[in-house]
């Protein structure tokens, strides 16, 4: 397969890129979330209009942690892994991060030992899946229970923070407009668009990047290997981005809760997955893009703001996430399939 | 698993024709595949025992079984059903994640049809009859998008287990249905000549499914499927039908065991019923021995694997160690299980050991 990205410059080959075959699923992430904005736009734009600063900033607020993670799911499920042990990171990284807090450590150290958490954890997953050939599938399972089981030793409890530097740092933002049409920019979606720059920039401008996709692209990675790339150390790295990327989320969740618990996160890796897929990555790695997966964080969000405005249970986002989840993994098999008929 | 140990066995006899018969057998008996897991149930099992006289005690209380081990038998059921079906899957070299949320729309499905209809012994039938069928069909959708689609196994049942619960909680409509049947909750709570009715159900559907796949050639074929779907296809083996109903019959059993585990409580708490519990079913199955690559399967393996899972669970317990680190334990043995299954490892203990050991000549070989 032909993933490997190559760097254009000019705008005016976007156009073309939309109709390339191998942007395609990214294409139908861009014309959900249009479709989304359009209906919303048309629907619930009584009082004041739908599409606002307000709507994005929300969205942004609500899912940047989710943003950090898809971004390290998008590196593992390009290399044909997965990474299931994200959601119980998070929730340990959660927990560490009160934990210590009250404990009454220092903030800087707080916050860097909950990222060191969350690359020990990519680590430990890394290693089993490259060096003693675990399935990453099985390998980052058992990660999620030692993630758990040691958030149950942490606490059982949720642990609330109530650090004065913690709380200034959840309260900052940068607030624009006036009255009900206000809106912020807050640090948690800084962090988290830092974290899709420097994403981007690895994933599609460095040699490691192509390694990525060059191991999900077949043969196990051995051609990637055969190449002279370093197949084996970037396979564990994927994993240990990911970790990284979870530890951030965890902190960038507390930001957002004020708060540890044992059981945040449970289902979170498949929010996660979902967003990667419906942002356009193969799952039989080999394909995916950093934005691809950032839009899916925005689709899947603007599904909740949806499904909560319709006033329909909170379970109906269950349904429609496994609905949108199955038509782009279909979209994508006819894609694939087409793809290896003309080839 | 087996065929590289069945394969350096010989060899590794051949140039020592003189070692102690005792000696060739015990290693025979420890390189069987189920020996260690049978081995670290014993161990627990006696551990158990010693820590807590009268862990292995079994009275009879009104001509029923009582004591732990009927308690361990009774809740191994639940992982077993799960077990035997992933078991299969996992063989053709597929994964079932769905089946924690198929355990609640089965549940959710029956009480709902009880709660509507009324406690009589023939709306328990016809209730278990639903649950059963709603997983069945379930399991065929599943099947449908892996064979029919193409779609992979882990992606395909992933879609469900995101969105049962969402489908059971339409069914109860966000409640947690509870009612009252007394011919239903004996699924669960009651006794048949003394033994649990799950322990009776769970023996009774490992029979008809070792029947089902030892007794005809359906087991090696699904075998082959996992072992080399191409070379099976071109020996005439039909992957897809056996391929789909595998999967039928994981959401089946599935669906079962959301039944015999929901009807002691009677509540279809549509969130939390069967939670995680794929996890144990995949878990059941690895600790039987069976490889996740797929291929050959063991399923006297999964009832080794519920016992040892549950016995486990139980331990914790009984070693007065918080609850809540269960998790930590099962993720130690999993890992433990992984790497001892590892290829590189056991090369470099072997490795190790035939360096420690300088009565192999032909290491060079």
């Amino acid at each position: 397969m032909t993933t490997l990205l190559t760097p254009l410059s000019t705008a005016s080959q976007w156009g073309a890129r939309l109709r390339d075959p191998r942007y395609l699923p990214v294409t139908g992430t861009l014309v959900a979330l249009l479709l989304i904005l359009v209906v919303g736009q048309l629907r619930y734009s009584e009082k004041r209009s739908f599409l606002s600063m307000k709507l994005f900033s929300n969205l942004l607020v609500d899912n940047s942690y989710l943003l950090v993670l898809a971004v390290g799911m998008t590196f593992v499920i390009i290399t044909g892994g997965i990474d299931l042990s994200v959601g119980a990171v998070v929730a340990l990284v959660g927990l560490t991060t009160a934990k210590l807090l009250i404990g009454g450590f220092p903030l800087w150290a707080v916050l860097a030992i909950g990222v060191l958490v969350g690359a020990a954890f990519g680590t430990l997953i890394g290693v089993m899946v490259q060096y003693f050939d675990v399935q990453p599938f099985i390998a980052s399972l058992a990660a999620m229970f030692l993630a758990r089981g040691l958030c149950n030793v942490v606490s059982v409890e949720s642990l609330g923070i109530k650090h004065e530097g913690f709380a200034a740092l959840a309260a900052w933002k940068l607030k624009f407009g006036e009255g009900r049409e206000s809106w912020s920019i807050n640090l948690s979606m800084l962090i988290a668009f830092a974290v899709l720059v420097v994403a981007f920039v690895i994933l599609h401008h460095t040699r490691f990047g192509r390694t990525v996709y060059g191991l999900g692209s077949g043969a196990g990675g051995n051609a990637v290997a055969l190449m002279g790339l370093r197949a084996a150390s970037t396979r564990v790295w994927v994993y240990v981005i990911s970790g990284t990327c979870a530890g951030i989320s965890g902190i960038l969740f507390a930001l957002y809760t004020k708060s540890g618990f044992n059981l945040t996160g449970i289902g979170m890796e498949l929010d996660a997955i979902a967003a990667v897929v419906i942002g356009g990555a193969l799952l039989t790695g080999g394909g995916g893009f950093v934005l691809g997966s950032a839009t899916g964080v925005l689709v899947y969000g603007l599904l909740q703001v949806v499904i909560a405005r319709e006033g329909l249970q909170s379970w109906w986002t269950k349904v429609l996430i496994g609905v949108v989840l199955l038509g782009f993994v279909l979209l994508q098999r006819t894609l694939s399939a087409r793809r290896s008929r003309a080839t | 698993m087996s065929a590289p140990t069945a394969a350096r066995a010989p060899r590794a006899a051949a140039p020592q024709p003189r070692r102690p018969s005792l000696l060739a057998d015990l290693r025979r008996v420890t390189r069987h595949q189920l020996f260690w897991p049978v081995a670290a149930l014993v161990v627990l099992v006696l551990a158990c025992g010693v820590y807590s006289p009268g862990f292995l005690d079994v009275t009879i209380k009104d001509d029923h079984l009582f004591g732990q081990p009927i308690d361990i038998l009774r809740q191994s059921v639940t992982p077993l059903l799960l077990g035997l079906g992933m078991c299969l899957v996992i063989a053709t070299g597929g994964i079932d994640l769905s089946v924690g949320a198929v355990m609640a729309i089965s549940l959710a499905v029956s009480l709902t049809y009880i709660d509507a209809t009324g406690p009589g012994t023939g709306t328990a039938l016809v209730a278990v009859a639903i649950g059963l069928v709603t997983a069945l069909l379930i399991g065929a959708f599943n099947g449908f998008l892996v064979t029919a689609l193409g779609i992979q196994p882990f992606i395909a049942t992933m879609i469900l287990m995101v969105a049962g619960r969402g489908i059971a909680m339409l069914v109860t409509e966000g409640q947690i249905t509870t009612t009252a049947s007394p011919a239903f909750k004996s699924i669960g709570s009651g006794f048949v000549l003394g033994v649990p009715t799950p322990v009776v159900i769970g023996a009774v559907v490992f029979v008809l499914v070792t029947v089902l796949v030892r007794r005809t050639a359906l087991g090696m074929l699904v075998e082959s499927i996992g072992i080399n779907r191409e070379a099976s296809r071109l020996a005439g083996v039909r992957a897809r039908g056996l391929e789909w109903s595998v999967y039928a019959i994981c959401g089946l059993l599935a669906g079962l065991a959301g039944l015999v585990y929901g009807a002691p409580t009677m509540a279809a708490d549509a969130n939390n019923i069967g939670l995680m519990k794929e996890l144990d079913a995949i878990m059941v199955v690895v600790l039987g021995g069976t490889r996740l690559d797929g291929g050959k399967f063991s399923l006297a393996g999964v009832v080794v694997g519920s016992l040892l899972l549950t016995t486990i669970e139980r331990a914790v317990i009984i070693f007065h160690i918080p609850s809540q680190v269960t998790p930590l334990f099962k993720a130690l043995v999993l890992i433990i299980v992984c790497l001892a299954a590892s290829e590189r490892l056991r090369k470099a203990v072997t490795g190790a050991v035939g360096r420690l050991v300088p009565a192999r000549p032909q290491e060079a070989s």
